[in-house]
């Protein structure tokens, strides 16, 4: 934990949670800056140009979503966003705005701090991330060949569809973020169309059948229902939260 | 009223009326036909009854009178109103029709308001039962924490663990309670019907699962679900939370429990989920009302940790019925609890 000075700039009105996820990101070795509201986050973006963005979507200013936007228009910064349970409308509008995960409020700080690290990590290596030479791709056992179109786990391979092949091939492109249903049916159907994402969902029955993942297990891919889908890094403590 | 509806009431009403022409037409050649005005009485009021409204009953005893009048009664097929006795059987027909159509309406109406205040009480139980409950882990972490700014260095440091660890469990526990709260929340107005999607079976156990699993790592449950593509329609967030509650609540209320039980079968027209543990299993004279929000209210006092087990169980049944399924509780023979509830099959006819 040394030398991860990472910057984090931290969007939250609210004071004492403020204050006691500061300390933990700072205990943590994270250099933390604060915003209260969407102007005030604004000028820090850009003055400080932070390595990670922690959003709470209710500003007292404007809408959280009008800052999404504001980065997202010209800065890949991974953004975390927290939101609440009850909503996840919210969530997938985050999230198809350019989000990069979300964390539903209240949120473990293991939980928080297993998120950041996974995609510290993945924006680390954006441009490799995962990806061997040859056009393959690693996460824990499983081995995607691009250019066979395989995939492999623990070195046997697994015989995948068309549509599934897709799918995973998919995830794995964006891995470590957090795909809505609409995403990934357009990046492997190009269309959505009504049924859609239950075809989707069927496809990923299928795929953790086949990988052998018990319900629950969530190893390669975390489900969100209701929400969508995420290849998890190399991240093992991502389910010790 | 949607077609399906206007359909099934024609379809209903057509067939009775067939039914008492075809029998009168019977009756007739076995020569009993003074007995055919009743039968027509009888299927004007089966349709009076089983259809909607009263035009279905109505119109129903018109045909039945214009029936018997042209074709059973003398003069054979030819329509004659001169004769009291056709005058008499029509008239009382419609009145028959009319009077069975405004008995079943207020019968209907009746049921549906039972049922909406019966709801309504369960709500306002549960809602009370909540707030009830919320305060005591907000009195227990407000003293744990004021004790601990003010008296911290009067207290030693496996005190100080000790209410630290209190408030971290109330917390939890409140956050649970909270995800309740919400989950009537969005059942709450009568009116507007639960979202409904179509959900995969699998999908859906797979994030419950992943959700329990990351609160509970050790707990060792048993999943059992179908091999094939199962699909609920269902609110998941409502039902998640339905099985999130029966599993947790064998976590926390089934003494010496080692082993969940996730069962899921699929009839031809529902789909049944189980939770069985090798707890302790539930007392016989709370099994009656497991479901009423006032299980674990009484023995409060013995166990912090039973209180919420009566809330968690009524959210249960709340969820479910608002999904038109059914919720039940049971010992197992061989000792501990099972919980079932069902819920409606949607046709999985899918192809890639």
């Amino acid at each position: 934990m040394m030398n991860n000075k990472y910057k984090i700039l931290f969007v939250e009105d609210d004071s004492n949670i403020r204050t006691v996820i500061t300390t933990l990101l700072e205990t943590e070795g994270y250099q933390v800056i604060w915003a209260g509201t969407c102007k005030f986050a604004q000028g820090l973006f850009t003055s400080h140009q932070p390595d990670v963005v922690i959003l709470d979507l209710g500003l007292p200013d404007m809408d959280g979503m009008r800052f999404l936007e504001f980065v997202r228009r010209d800065s890949l910064t991974p953004i975390i966003v927290l939101s609440a349970r009850s909503n996840d409308r919210d969530k997938v509008r985050a999230l198809d705005a350019g989000a990069n995960d979300y964390v539903t409020k209240p949120f473990s700080t293991e939980e928080l701090l297993a998120r950041i690290r996974m995609i510290l990590r993945n924006y680390q290596h954006r441009a490799d991330s995962g990806k061997l030479p040859g056009g393959k791709f690693q996460v824990q056992d499983m081995v995607i060949d691009y250019d066979a179109r395989q995939v492999f786990i623990a070195g046997k391979e697994i015989k995948l569809s068309q549509t599934e092949y897709n799918i995973v091939a998919l995830l794995s492109e964006h891995c470590g973020k957090m795909m809505t249903y609409s995403a990934i049916i357009k990046g492997v159907w190009g269309y959505p169309d009504e049924g859609s994402t239950k075809k989707l969902q069927v496809n990923m029955a299928n795929i953790r059948k086949k990988f052998g993942v018990k319900p629950g297990e969530a190893r390669y891919i975390t489900n969100e229902l209701g929400v969508g889908y995420r290849m998890n890094g190399d991240n093992a403590d991502i389910q010790d939260s | 009223m949607n077609i399906k509806k206007i359909t099934k009431n024609i379809l209903l009403s057509l067939g009775i009326f067939l039914l008492a022409v075809v029998l009168s037409i019977l009756f007739q050649k076995l020569e009993v036909g003074e007995h055919i005005t009743i039968i027509f009485m009888f299927a004007v009021f089966l349709i009076s009854l089983l259809t909607d409204g009263y035009a279905y009953g109505i119109i129903s005893a018109i045909g039945g009178m214009l029936a018997v009048n042209y074709a059973f009664t003398y003069p054979y097929f030819a329509l004659d109103f001169n004769i009291p006795v056709n005058l008499i059987s029509a008239i009382i027909m419609t009145a028959v029709s009319i009077l069975t159509g405004m008995l079943t309406t207020k019968i209907k109406n009746y049921e549906a308001e039972k049922a909406k205040s019966e709801r309504e009480r369960m709500r306002a139980n549960l809602l009370r039962a909540v707030s009830h409950d919320l305060r005591t882990p907000l009195t227990a972490i407000y003293s744990a924490s004021s004790i601990l700014r003010n008296k911290k260095k009067m207290l030693t440091e496996e005190q100080q663990d000790v209410m630290l660890k209190n408030i971290e469990e109330d917390s939890e526990w409140l956050v649970r309670m909270v995800e309740n709260l919400l989950s009537i929340t969005r059942i709450n107005n009568e009116k507007i019907k639960i979202e409904k999607t179509s959900v995969i079976l699998d999908e859906l156990i797979d994030s419950v699962m992943t959700k329990f699993l990351n609160r509970h790592p050790e707990q060792k449950v048993t999943i059992d679900i179908p091999n094939e593509i199962v699909v609920v329609s269902v609110d998941p967030i409502l039902i998640e939370q339905v099985l999130m509650n029966l599993l947790e609540n064998a976590v926390f209320h089934a003494e010496n429990m080692t082993h969940i039980i996730l069962r899921v079968f699929a009839s031809e027209r529902k789909v049944i989920f189980e939770i069985a543990d090798d707890g302790c299993g539930i007392r016989e004279d709370m099994l009656k009302d497991i479901f009423g929000g006032t299980y674990g209210t009484q023995n409060n006092s013995a166990d912090g940790k039973k209180r919420n087990a009566g809330i968690g169980l009524s959210v249960c049944a709340t969820i479910i019925k608002a999904h038109d399924g059914e919720i039940s509780a049971e010992n197992r023979k061989d000792g501990g609890a099972l919980f079932r509830f069902t819920l409606g099959k949607e046709d999985s006819a899918y192809d890639e």
